[in-house]
């Protein structure tokens, strides 16, 4: 994660704002939304060069560059100070530039983004993915060792798209414009990427093991139900949602359903063709029978 | 050893468009060459690139994007155009926000409507602020006479310095810009470091100048242009042959944009990189002090 490709590390050591990665390890072992918003300022590094003329590439993968946070890391701190000022500000620049300044940074930091705010968008879709996943795994874990009973498949997918879709209440009034931002021509492909691998994620912990088309049919079908239930959530002003999770009831037994009754398709459609074939051949002798007599 | 067969009196070696000059000189002749030009500076402008530079500085500052808030510092600003333009941006988005903040104030009562509107009039560039540094007093000059003429005052401040040293503590501001001066700059590595020693953490540096073109065909025809036209332009308009003849040597002269990214990495700078605008024409190079 911390490899780039260009440019490589470089004067890391005088950088005014990257910190070492040895500080944030000193921190508790708190959660990490904790770690986020601390109150450490982004300190100068005690070592100050002088600042002569420095060669062009510095720590080349090198252990100095194993020391020091990222572009990338800094980036991601930024995006998740911002996530503060969405309700305020929605999903734009200007959440950004509030997100840097409450980690020391120029108002100007924000300018390494994408002025539409997509960025912040993806970066917090992530993030959403990444919880679930944890929580997900630890239901596992809890199944595993014999804590908690194995959940129907229905259940499960109901409480993990539940789950999903409660990330986006404290941003709910802004949401609308995030999906706006996720359809933009240039986002879709990351944006369908995250979709696609939480998905896929959600029903890997339900234990589908299918390698046949089922695998197909299973993940189109929960997006649908996903893709749905968030468009349903938008509108809903129920205490507690309560609608919206009455509605994805609805949609994932149907699902369930889904299977069963193409299975009856397919046994009707048999019976069907199997009953056209016969009345050919009963035609076809009649004839033969009417033409030798 | 070549310099000290040229003689113990000169200075390190520098160019001066495609002649061969000292350090000393190099600034001195440049210093002239704007000093001649100042009061022609704009219609110059104007004229050479047909009123092209004029979206050059616009994209410039759009891609600045900056929020009320802001401390600008242009460097080489002289005449204030980035700094005007400045203005009017972080002015419109000022608006803008005081708009949508009223209208979420729906249903406040008349007295703290009137309250809000009080203290937001006071503040129309909402705390922003550009200072504009030249080492040229006829460019300052005539930069003040603009903003007069156009009515700007608020937020604005005119300073006399070398890029090279620049007179202002560290970590002070959020953004440095420098439109088409930074290759009047003799040592340009000075100059960057200083940029770098201003600019807060997080700051951003901007950088507009004439570049390289790569295109064959593009390049042709821009030398041409270059060499056979613009000198005649300035001896008609501006009366100053010589002047203009420098500056389009003095474009080839300038490195490239990779080495230019290079060196403003060496700087210290992080994220750099550079947007072409007319194929290479003129660059826009951008790096973050991280």
């Amino acid at each position: 994660v911390r490899c780039q490709l260009s440019p490589p590390q470089r004067a890391l050591q005088t950088s005014a704002v990257l910190r070492r990665v040895s500080d944030e390890q000193k921190e508790p072992l708190a959660s990490s939304s904790q770690q986020q918003f601390d109150s450490h300022p982004a300190d100068p590094q005690p070592e100050q060069e002088p600042q002569g003329p420095r060669p062009s590439y510095t720590g080349q993968g090198g252990q100095e560059s194993e020391d020091y946070e990222s572009e990338e890391q800094l980036q991601h701190r930024i995006l998740t100070a911002a996530l503060e000022f969405v309700p305020e500000h929605g999903w734009t620049a200007e959440a950004i530039a509030e997100g840097a300044k409450t980690l020391g940074l120029s108002v100007a930091a924000a300018g390494m983004f994408h002025s539409d705010g997509s960025e912040l968008v993806l970066h917090f879709v992530s993030q959403c993915n990444t919880k679930l996943s944890e929580l997900l795994e630890q239901e596992q874990k809890q199944v595993q060792l014999g804590e908690a009973e194995k959940k129907p498949t229905e259940q499960f997918l109901r409480d993990a798209v539940e789950a999903r879709l409660r990330m986006l209440i404290p941003y709910i009034e802004k949401w609308p414009q995030a999906l706006s931002i996720l359809l933009l021509p240039h986002n879709i492909p990351d944006s369908l990427n995250l979709l696609t691998s939480m998905i896929d994620d959600i029903w890997h912990y339900a234990g589908d093991q299918s390698t046949d088309f089922n695998w197909y049919t299973r993940r189109a079908v929960l997006t649908g139900v996903y893709n749905t239930t968030e468009l349903v959530m938008m509108q809903d002003s129920s205490p507690d949602f309560e609608d919206t999770w009455r509605f994805l009831e609805s949609r994932v037994a149907d699902a369930m359903n889904m299977g069963n009754t193409a299975n009856q398709v397919q046994s009707t459609g048999e019976a069907v063709v199997q009953g056209l074939m016969g009345a050919a051949v009963t035609v076809s002798n009649a004839e033969t029978s009417g033409a030798v007599r | 050893l070549c310099g000290s067969v040229r003689g113990l009196a000169a200075g390190p070696e520098a160019h001066f468009g495609f002649q061969s000059v000292t350090e000393a000189e190099r600034r001195e002749k440049i210093y002239q060459v704007f000093e001649s030009v100042a009061k022609k500076y704009d219609v110059m402008n104007d004229s050479m690139t047909l009123g092209i530079h004029r979206v050059w500085k616009d994209i410039l500052v759009h891609k600045m994007n900056p929020s009320p808030g802001t401390l600008l510092l242009d460097v080489a600003g002289g005449t204030g155009d980035i700094a005007f333009r400045f203005i009017n941006y972080v002015r419109s988005i000022r608006e803008r926000q005081l708009q949508r903040r009223l209208k979420h104030h729906q249903n406040l009562s008349w007295q703290e409507i009137f309250e809000s509107y009080q203290a937001d009039k006071s503040k129309s560039l909402g705390d922003s602020q550009v200072v504009v540094c030249d080492i040229n007093k006829e460019m300052l000059k005539v930069g003040k006479q603009k903003a007069e003429h156009l009515g700007y005052s608020e937020g604005l401040s005119w300073v006399l310095g070398d890029a090279e040293e620049l007179p202002f503590d560290d970590d002070k501001f959020d953004v440095y810009t420098i439109a088409f001066g930074i290759r009047n700059v003799t040592r340009i590595d000075l100059a960057l470091q200083e940029a770098y020693r201003v600019l807060k953490p997080g700051g951003r540096f901007l950088c507009l100048e004439f570049s390289h073109v790569s295109n064959p065909l593009l390049s042709r025809l821009y030398d041409l242009y270059s060499f056979q036209v613009i000198p005649v332009l300035g001896e008609v308009i501006a009366g100053d042959w010589k002047s203009y003849q420098y500056l389009v040597e003095s474009i080839r002269r300038f490195p490239p944009q990779e080495e230019l990214k290079a060196m403003i990495e060496d700087a210290g700078f992080l994220k750099v990189d550079y947007q072409n605008l007319n194929s290479g024409i003129v660059a826009i190079h951008s790096g973050f002090k991280l």
